[in-house]
């Protein structure tokens, strides 16, 4: 038995011996990893940032943290470094950076490539992010649903899946990450908006007499009482030249405020105007002004290509729910050529990003579509180089301390669509932005079949009970919407 | 059993095994193409994991794995003549008391069985669930020790749950009759202790798995569809727990012979026979067997098997005027075989898993990329089942092949790389990428991409069909199957002036029969006499569409009409598509 027992450990331990760099030929420039971490930066608690080097029969890599200390993983494929040694290299090297150093096997012999680095910020990141997983079809979809995904580890947890009932499970939004408040919109058959606080969950029909339809791109006001909803009738259409897919566009939109107190729903003419398709309603950080965008109604499909949506603003007042009667212009979409997007102000009012795109609300289909940042304080915006691709970066929100954003990219392949994780200094420029990580990348390429879509932080695991809201989604009971004009 | 009894069961078994065999391979094989296509089973341990995660999983897996050889049809007759004669001997092995009577009773189940699977919907992992819990049940039963016996029972029941979903009760149900038969040792405290680890394995799954609770006690993955409740299946469940039961009754000495028995086997295979022809569904048959031709572009044999059957389905005759316009005929032979619209040459877009299958493959053939990888995608989407399918991936590779789309289409190739079937093909074209030759060796493709729209865009639109038809054609005169289809859409729709107009933008000296025949019909709408018609018109057909209307005018009933004019255009202008008279 003795015998046995020590031949199982020596094989195991064989095993778990990676292929080590031998007589290794140095050569210039860094390694073309994948995913790209070369220069990223990351929050000390992230979990391992795993690569392959394509091409490579083997790789044998060494971490090196500032004091020292040091992490090494070599495999056929791809790293696997331990999560505990590698949180451990990660503490010792905030503020600072770690230095990696990439060996590949190229036909039996060793190529060390320069070493380079991944920066290690001390800014914090939230526990994780919640997201919804759906192939990038057109109309009709499969297995689909919202996941949570811890960012120190890879865990990824199920909140509420497709499996439950019939129908697609929509736009979602928790209230600045605090993962006890959220709102998610369930399409289908079982067409409800659920409403979860502290663990109840209710289901509610928000299509009223005097709005256009259900509500959809939530948006949480800073006192937790106020959800700003667009209300959209939303199309789509199918390009026949290749380089472009698909088209969504809505035929009409307004934007609207729900009061979460009352279960009233407020809008008032000056965002619900005829002729003009408002969309995408966020507020600003102090809660007092409501940011959105729209276009003038344009011919669908013909006068697509024309339809620019503009930045506004309008004030609110929360404590009586008023909207203000004054819309200000804020950004005119033809000084960008352009059409504004997913406009999401940093929590420490300082900034607002959006998306920008040639034309029209659905930049996920628009492969020029980048992100943008507008300086609150000067009114100057940027394109933001630092983390745009030559393919689609679209939809991004900020962590609860502004110090970090996510966002998806289509970078990796044209059309499947990826989590990126940026840091954003004091100065308001970003780091190179990191793909979120996987335990092996390679699951990217081949078992990942879904795109990551609406991504949001969370401060912590959210407490959903998905039985719960499954019972309230397949039940015919829903809390009807009450409706009021601002005064 | 006797000596002679046990040559008589096999016997039994063989000669119902043959005959299961014979049905699938040659009644109903392109039902088995059918099932396969609608799967992607890959040889990864994630797969498999993703699968047997579930309840049911494994069964659900292992049904997976018979159903991809149903890519040739033949071997999964086979297969599936093995299974239900593994049903058949596993209910057997269940029984207690083993005569040949209850030995014919057992192949009431599989009979039930191969009912159930003549829908296209029936999982082939619901069969290997039943045969498995009543396998491990009949395995169980022969443990000697009573306390270990009930032990093993009470510990199988949750992993039989997990490994075959809730038909885990027929292992539940045969071991408690078999404790019962034995009246020994509180049979009745072991029966409640089995219903209670079944109850606590439901209501456990439901806390875990994140599907309702009705779900998870119909089983999952038993059929495609979660909101139909397979009846025939449950009643072959029934039919097993009946004859476990009966097995354990004494029977009377005149059952036990080879007569009784006997007759009795006949009777059933004749039920088993009529019955299994009264649920075969030849309508769907037919549609799957030209869908298999589409697909495996066996031209040809369309036209012969239209041939030999008109098809009236618009999905057949699509498929029909299809192969007719790879073959260059569509614009002579059209109207010789049934036409029931425009909905026969493409039909509409519904959002189904069947529908847009073959219409995207027209779409292809037209050049109408973009078109062909929407339906193949939503297609594969609305698979009730949520599960892939390698022949949409194949598509999904080949259009973004064709669009440009390389990574995509290589992130498609790995997945049918681990497949049985499709894997030396995903190998091959993956190398053809590598090198950079996979336009040279595959001409399909490289004709396609030629036909891919380059300078025009427009939006998908199923009311301006010719106007994309149009488009098609006015990019590249030489895709030859546009213009057919343009003008064959104008013609079905009996939109005669639009076909005029359409026919006037493009050189066809001489004038096909067809074109003739509608051009004539236009010419009597639109003119009180023959004076001034075109020379492209032959006399023949003036004096011919001049019988044709004093004949309809004297009333002549449409089979008369049909056996004079049934191929003239003239015919399917007045007697089809009667919902679009002009």
């Amino acid at each position: 038995m003795k015998r046995f027992l020590c031949f199982v450990t020596i094989l195991l331990t064989l095993a778990a011996c990676g292929p080590r760099e031998r007589n290794a030929t140095q050569v210039q420039g860094v390694p073309g990893i994948w995913p790209d971490y070369v220069g990223v930066t990351v929050p000390a608690t992230i979990a391992p940032l795993d690569f392959t080097l394509p091409d490579a029969d083997a790789l044998d890599v060494r971490l090196t943290a500032p004091d020292g200390s040091s992490l090494r993983s070599s495999g056929k494929s791809a790293t696997c470094f331990s999560e505990k040694s590698w949180k451990s290299l990660l503490k010792h090297s905030v503020g600072d950076a770690l230095t990696v150093t990439v060996s590949g096997l190229f036909g039996g012999a060793w190529r060390r490539y320069e070493p380079f680095q991944i920066f290690v910020s001390g800014d914090e990141i939230d526990y994780g992010l919640t997201y919804r997983l759906i192939e990038p079809g057109y109309q009709i979809y499969s297995n689909m649903g919202i996941y949570e995904r811890e960012l120190g580890s890879f865990r990824q947890r199920a909140l509420l899946e497709n499996t439950r009932f019939a129908g697609c499970v929509n736009c979602h939004a928790s209230f600045r990450g605090d993962p006890s408040a959220f709102t998610v919109h369930i399409r289908g058959a079982h067409g409800a908006t659920l409403l979860g606080r502290d663990g109840e969950v209710k289901a509610y029909d928000t299509k009223t007499d005097s709005t256009l339809g259900f509500c959809v791109y939530p948006y949480w006001h800073p006192s937790g009482k106020f959800i700003a909803y667009s209300t959209c009738s939303t199309r789509q259409s199918f390009h026949a030249q290749p380089d472009k897919l698909i088209e969504v566009f809505d035929l009409d939109s307004d934007v609207q405020i729900y009061d979460v107190v009352r279960n009233q729903i407020i809008t008032a003419p000056q965002i619900k105007q005829h002729g003009i398709w408002e969309t995408f309603p966020v507020f600003s950080a102090d809660g007092r002004t409501l940011w959105f965008t729209a276009a003038e109604e344009v011919e669908i499909p013909r006068g697509l290509p024309d339809s620019h949506y503009n930045l506004y603003k309008v004030s609110f007042d929360p404590e009586t729910g008023t909207i203000g009667k004054d819309v200000e212009l804020v950004l005119d979409a033809a000084d960008f050529k352009g059409s504004i997007c997913f406009p999401r102000p940093s929590y420490d009012g300082k900034y607002l990003m959006f998306t920008l795109c040639d034309y029209g609300t659905f930049p996920i289909w628009h492969h020029e579509a980048d992100l943008w940042l507008l300086d609150l304080a000067t009114g100057e915006t940027r394109r933001m180089d630092e983390v745009n691709s030559s393919d689609t970066d679209s939809y991004h929100n900020w962590s609860a301390n502004s110090r970090w954003f996510v966002f998806s990219s289509r970078r990796g392949d044209g059309l499947f669509t990826r989590l990126y994780i940026a840091h954003f200094d004091e100065n308001g420029v970003a780091g190179k932005p990191f793909l979120l990580p996987q335990r092996d990348p390679r699951n990217y390429d081949e078992d990942l079949f879904r795109s990551y879509n609406v991504p949001e932080f969370t401060t912590g695991p959210v407490p959903f009970n998905s039985i719960q809201a499954q019972q309230a989604i397949n039940s015919p009971d829903r809390i009807p919407f009450g409706f009021r004009w601002s005064d | 059993m006797t000596r002679k009894q046990q040559l008589t069961a096999a016997l039994m078994t063989i000669l119902t095994g043959i005959g299961i065999f014979v049905f699938f391979a040659f009644r109903y094989r392109y039902h088995l193409h059918f099932q396969e296509q609608y799967q992607l089973f890959e040889w990864t341990f994630a797969y498999f994991a993703d699968v047997a995660r579930v309840p049911g999983g494994l069964a659900d897996w292992l049904g997976r794995c018979l159903t991809q050889f149903f890519y040739h049809a033949p071997v999964g007759a086979v297969l599936l003549a093995l299974l239900f004669c593994g049903v058949q001997l596993s209910v057997w092995a269940a029984c207690r008391r083993r005569s040949l009577f209850t030995y014919v009773l057992s192949f009431i189940p599989a009979l039930l069985l191969v009912l159930f699977f003549c829908d296209e919907n029936a999982l082939a992992g619901a069969i290997v669930a039943l045969a498995l819990s009543l396998g491990v049940a009949a395995m169980c039963q022969r443990v000697a020790s009573r306390k270990g016996r009930r032990v093993l029972d009470l510990v199988l029941l949750p992993v039989l749950y997990m490994a075959c979903g809730p038909l885990c009760i027929l292992f539940a149900i045969a071991v408690v009759c078999h404790e019962v038969a034995e009246g020994e040792g509180k049979p009745w405290l072991f029966a409640i202790g089995m219903l209670v680890v079944a109850a606590a394995c439901v209501l456990v799954a439901w806390r875990l798995f994140p599907y309702p609770f009705n779900r998870l006690i119909q089983g999952l993955h038993y059929h495609r569809f979660h909101n139909i409740l397979p009846g025939l299946l449950y009643a072959a469940a029934a039919a097993a727990v009946l004859v476990v039961m009966v097995s354990c009754l004494k029977v009377r000495k005149s059952l036990n012979g080879i007569v009784v028995p006997g007759a009795l086997f006949v009777v059933l295979a004749a039920a088993g026979t009529f019955a299994t022809l009264r649920v075969a569904d030849p309508v769907k048959e037919e549609w799957m067997h030209y869908d298999f031709m589409v697909r495996m572009q066996m031209w040809n044999r369309i036209m012969q098997q239209a041939d030999r059957r008109n098809p009236d389905n618009p999905k057949t005759v699509s498929c029909l005027n299809l192969a007719l316009a790879k073959t260059g005929r569509l614009v002579d032979s059209q109207f010789t075989y049934f036409q029931n619209g425009p909905e026969g040459l493409i039909p509409g877009f519904e959002g189904d898993y069947t529908n847009p299958v073959s219409t995207g493959e027209i779409f292809w053939h037209l050049g109408m990329v973009n078109t062909a990888q929407r339906y193949a995608f939503e297609a594969q989407e609305s698979i009730p089942d949520f599960q892939k399918s390698a022949r949409f991936y194949q598509r999904l590779v080949e259009t973004n092949l064709v669009n440009g789309d390389t990574l995509v289409a290589m992130k498609y190739l790995k997945v049918l790389e681990s497949t049985t079937f499709y894997r030396t093909w995903a190998r091959e074209t993956a190398a053809l990428v590598a090198d950079g030759t996979l336009f040279e060796k595959r001409p399909e493709l490289a004709r396609i991409r030629e036909f891919r729209l380059k300078q025009h865009d427009f939006f998908f639109s199923d009311t301006e069909m010719d106007s994309m038809l149009g488009v098609l054609q006015v990019e590249h005169p030489e895709n030859k199957m546009a213009l057919d289809y343009l003008l064959s859409w104008c013609l079905l729709r009996k939109d005669l002036t639009r076909f005029a107009e359409c026919l006037r933008m493009v050189d066809t000296s001489p004038l096909p029969q067809t074109y003739q025949e509608a051009l004539l019909l236009l010419w009597v709408f639109t003119h009180d006499d023959f004076n001034g018609l075109p020379d492209t018109i032959a006399p023949v057909n003036v004096q011919r569409i001049n019988r044709f209307m004093a004949d309809a005018n004297a009333g002549k009933k449409e089979a008369a009409m049909k056996a004079s004019y049934g191929n003239t255009y003239w015919f399917y202008f007045i007697f089809r598509y009667l919902n679009q008279q002009p």
